[in-house]
């Protein structure tokens, strides 16, 4: 039984701001981004760091949340989905995701776009094997694999040289 | 809106249901449907603009929300665009009816000088007058004609308009029921027996209530649960319980014999064919596997209950949550949310139960979240399917004789199976072969399965095809025909025979290279009014994996309202349906489901998606629509199982198409 006063002060870097949040120690990230921060665009799917609905970027790469305790995210620069978008104008990755319509319930997408952003930032040039495998890591059972990996593809394509 | 008003008194609808203005133009379109990704908020605004002349920006669609829209049975089947999709179009029709008469009284001038454009109505020197005008202190009112409506939609859609709910998935903003924030909101978790109807005999809550954040452990009669401040909380306490659980016996009732088909003179049939087979067919126990779990919220008042939720069954939602909170109909509202692809899952409502059983002990609104879990150990899932096929064929290679012998579990909720004519349309869909066999004699027998099933994505069209269209192919081969053109030979209707010409067509079927391991294997359906034709190619490594490298579609639905939307919903069916194939079985010992992980449940990846999914739509646009949701996922099994055969020889009737599976089938006699 976990004694009751054990809560965490931690600040996070989340999206380009600092937030500070007093949680239960050992909370896992997701609940923080999203009971806290009021962050839902990761999502719970499995909790065992399986289906990828709850990934964020930690210091530029894509991480399952609900694996991570919040006390690893500290000192980290946190993107979430609601981060991608820059004043207004969306990431090239959700552009693309619009563009080829690679969706249909969407519970998925959001870890999708993470996973695609994250690959682009470090590989601008990926090969179509190496967006499956960055995408690997998200279920989707609406199965809009081929639409996503065309929409990494465009995104990649658009991105300037 | 209440009652009860299906079947034919459908057609007596009132406009002010379906259709109104608002003060500042916006046009609310109003159906009992909901959305769970497959498009039809979309559709329904795609054909109200066409209808109405409204840009679908003007226009507001309210899907599913029971104080608001007219009664419906489900979402499910394929039949939003098919059936409701007809009466938004009636109505929407008739509202620009109405507009047009209403303008032509006040100016003056007859119907026929006047024109609908973008929201308005315009008529001769210029004028012009906007709909919110036209309905100002007078909301559109009056009974929708019965009968066809005055559709004055193009022939073919120039373009296919992005999803409305395009923008919010990809941002974050989209808001699905464990997204719902309410002021004063807190986490319910409830615990629930192996198996349905289970007794709870013994509870021991002193542990659980000490835990941090804890603000309730709830006990009514066989139901306990947990609130707390904090998801995590009410979780960890939960599991704190020491619940003691007594699995009454599964009901020993419910086997139910369907006769689907009995011709006369079967015997004499099979007594002079000059070839005669027989095979087994297995269909596992596979889950709905919607990548976001249950969720739901209730907030439960003395005066009244709302259920923020994902659900395909809205009303029937309330009814079941009146009923358990003694409360009216009328006082229970559903708020359908953006719903994870559900695929039959949505047809119980178990998070929404326990949410409002939560609420209505605490008086707060609470919200549950089941985990992965509960959603492979506790959730309904496909049927088993057992198909027992023998057919004879005579010495012109003509099918004369056919028989089928299926057990089943039942395909939809409740006590019992259900009427006959219920089990032919669920548990006996797609069990009588779309081809001439001559003399045929199809029974289905439908009891309880080893787990709870229930509602799955085409119901139990997809198992029964895996079994004929396999069985088909077999019947080419032992009588030396190509699968192809035996198809074509026994089929009889043109919309059927088009959609496999096509794949033929697209596949070069005929002309292609043929290269060790590889092979191409087709299957067709027609599924409630929609044909469908499928081509897969496979490649089958040395040990027996069988990879799905590329598929050809045909699909006649009739018009299509969204062609993008469409194609989407084919090539993710095909997706979705080849993971069931190759992948998919649930772990079941002694009645229970002993899956708890995607690890032990490994659906498909982006890793195995086809190099390409070839869909070709070529449905005459003067037809009307007919479903997309399902059909896609039909045939996929058996062309897959088909291609495998051709690749390597195995013949594998028994899903999934595992690589033992196949190597094993590969080392045995044809």
């Amino acid at each position: 039984v976990t004694p009751v006063d054990s809560t965490v002060h931690v600040r996070l870097r989340v999206n380009g701001e600092d937030r500070d949040v007093g949680v239960p120690r050992g909370t896992a990230l997701l609940g923080v981004l999203r009971d806290d921060l009021g962050l839902t665009a990761a999502r719970y799917g499995c909790g065992h760091g399986a289906c990828g609905s709850c990934y964020a970027m930690a210091d530029g790469r894509a991480v399952a949340t609900c694996m991570m305790p919040v006390e690893d995210a500290i000192g980290k620069e946190l993107t979430t989905v609601e981060g991608l978008a820059r004043s207004g104008t969306l990431h090239p990755v959700q552009q693309a995701f619009l563009d080829e319509d690679a969706m249909q319930c969407g519970y998925c997408t959001g870890g999708m776009l993470i996973s695609a952003a994250a690959l682009l930032a470090t590989n601008p040039t990926p090969t179509e094997l190496q967006i499956r495998t960055a995408l690997a890591a998200h279920l989707c059972r609406c199965g809009v694999y081929g639409r996503a990996i065309r929409a990494v593809q465009r995104a990649a394509a658009g991105l300037p040289r | 809106m209440t009652g009860p008003t299906w079947g034919s008194a459908r057609s007596a609808e009132q406009l002010e249901q379906r259709v109104s203005v608002e003060a500042d133009g916006t046009v609310v379109i109003r159906s009992g449907k909901v959305e769970y990704g497959q498009g039809i908020r979309t559709g329904f605004a795609a054909i109200v603009a066409e209808e109405l002349d409204v840009s679908m920006d003007q226009m507001r669609v309210v899907l599913g929300e029971t104080d608001q829209v007219p009664w419906d049975m489900g979402t499910f089947g394929s039949m939003s665009t098919a059936v409701d999709g007809q009466q938004v179009r009636a109505a929407a029709s008739y509202a620009r009816t109405v507009l047009l008469e209403r303008a032509a009284a006040r100016w003056g001038v007859a119907v026929a000088q006047i024109d609908t454009k973008n929201g308005c109505v315009v008529g001769p020197g210029g004028r012009s007058i906007s709909y919110q005008e036209l309905t100002a202190g007078a909301p559109l009112t009056g009974v929708v004609p019965q009968g066809p409506p005055n559709s004055r939609s193009r022939a073919t859609m120039v373009d296919s308009p992005r999803r409305l709910e395009a923008r919010g998935i990809v941002t974050g903003s989209i808001q699905y029921p464990a997204d719902v924030r309410l002021p004063g909101m807190l986490r319910g978790y409830a615990l629930h027996g192996a198996s349905p109807g289970a007794r709870l005999v013994g509870l021991d809550d002193r542990d659980a209530r000490e835990m941090p954040g804890v603000v309730a452990v709830v006990r009514d009669q066989d139901f306990v649960g947990v609130v707390a401040r904090r998801d995590e909380q009410a979780l960890a306490a939960a599991r704190a319980l020491d619940a003691r659980w007594d699995s009454e016996p599964p009901k020993a009732a419910g086997l139910t014999d369907v006769l689907l088909r009995r011709d006369a003179d079967v015997e004499f049939a099979f007594a002079r064919a000059s070839l005669k087979l027989v095979a087994t067919y297995h269909v596992p126990h596979i889950a709905h596997g919607s990548i976001g779990p249950s969720a739901a919220v209730a907030d439960v008042r003395d005066g009244g209950t709302d259920l923020y939720v994902a659900t395909q069954r809205p009303f029937a939602m309330r009814d079941a949550v009146a009923k358990l909170l003694g409360q009216s109909v009328e006082r229970v509202r559903i708020h359908p949310q953006a719903m994870s692809g559900l695929y039959g899952r949505g047809n119980s409502g178990d998070a929404a139960i326990d949410a409002a059983r939560l609420s209505a002990a605490v008086r707060r609104p609470v919200l549950v979240q089941w985990t992965r879990e509960d959603e492979f150990r506790l959730s309904p899932h496909r049927p088993e399917l057992d198909a027992e096929l023998q057919a004879a064929v005579d010495s012109s290679g003509a099918i004369v004789g056919w028989r089928s012998e299926i057990r089943t579990n039942p395909h939809t909720y409740g006590d019992g199976p259900g009427s006959d004519t219920m089990v032919a349309m669920t548990s006996g869909r797609n069990a009588v072969p779309p081809y001439r066999l001559g003399r045929a004699d199809v029974l289905l027998h439908v009891a309880p399965g080893r787990v709870r099933t229930g509602a799955f994505r085409s119901l139990a069209a997809a198992p029964n095809v895996f079994a004929s269209e396999s069985f088909i192919d077999e019947l080419a081969r032992a009588s030396h025909q190509d699968p192809m053109a035996f198809r074509l030979r026994h089929v009889e209707d043109a919309r059927l025979r088009a959609v496999l010409e096509i794949v033929r067509e697209r596949s070069e079927w005929d002309s292609r290279a043929r290269i060790d391991g590889r092979g191409l294997g087709v299957a067709c359906a027609v599924y409630h009014g929609t044909y469908v034709a499928e081509v897969a190619e496979v490649v089958v490594a040395a040990g027996g994996g069988v990879r799905l490298t590329r598929v050809w579609c045909a699909v006649d639905a009739g018009r299509l309202v969204l062609p993008d939307g469409a194609r989407n919903q084919i090539e993710g069916s095909v997706q979705q349906s080849a993971s069931w194939t190759l992948l998919e079985e649930l772990g079941v010992r002694a009645g229970e489901v002993t899956t708890t992980t995607w690890r032990e449940y490994p659906i498909a990846t982006c890793l195995d998606a086809p190099q390409s999914i070839d869909v070709v739509f070529c449905g005459d646009a003067s037809t009307p629509s007919s479903g997309i949701g399902e059909p896609g996922s039909v045939p996929i099994a058996a062309a897959i199982a088909n291609a495998v055969c051709d690749a390597c020889g195995a013949r594998v009737r028994r899903l999934p198409l595992t690589a033992a599976a196949v190597d094993r089938a590969r080392k045995e006699p044809a």
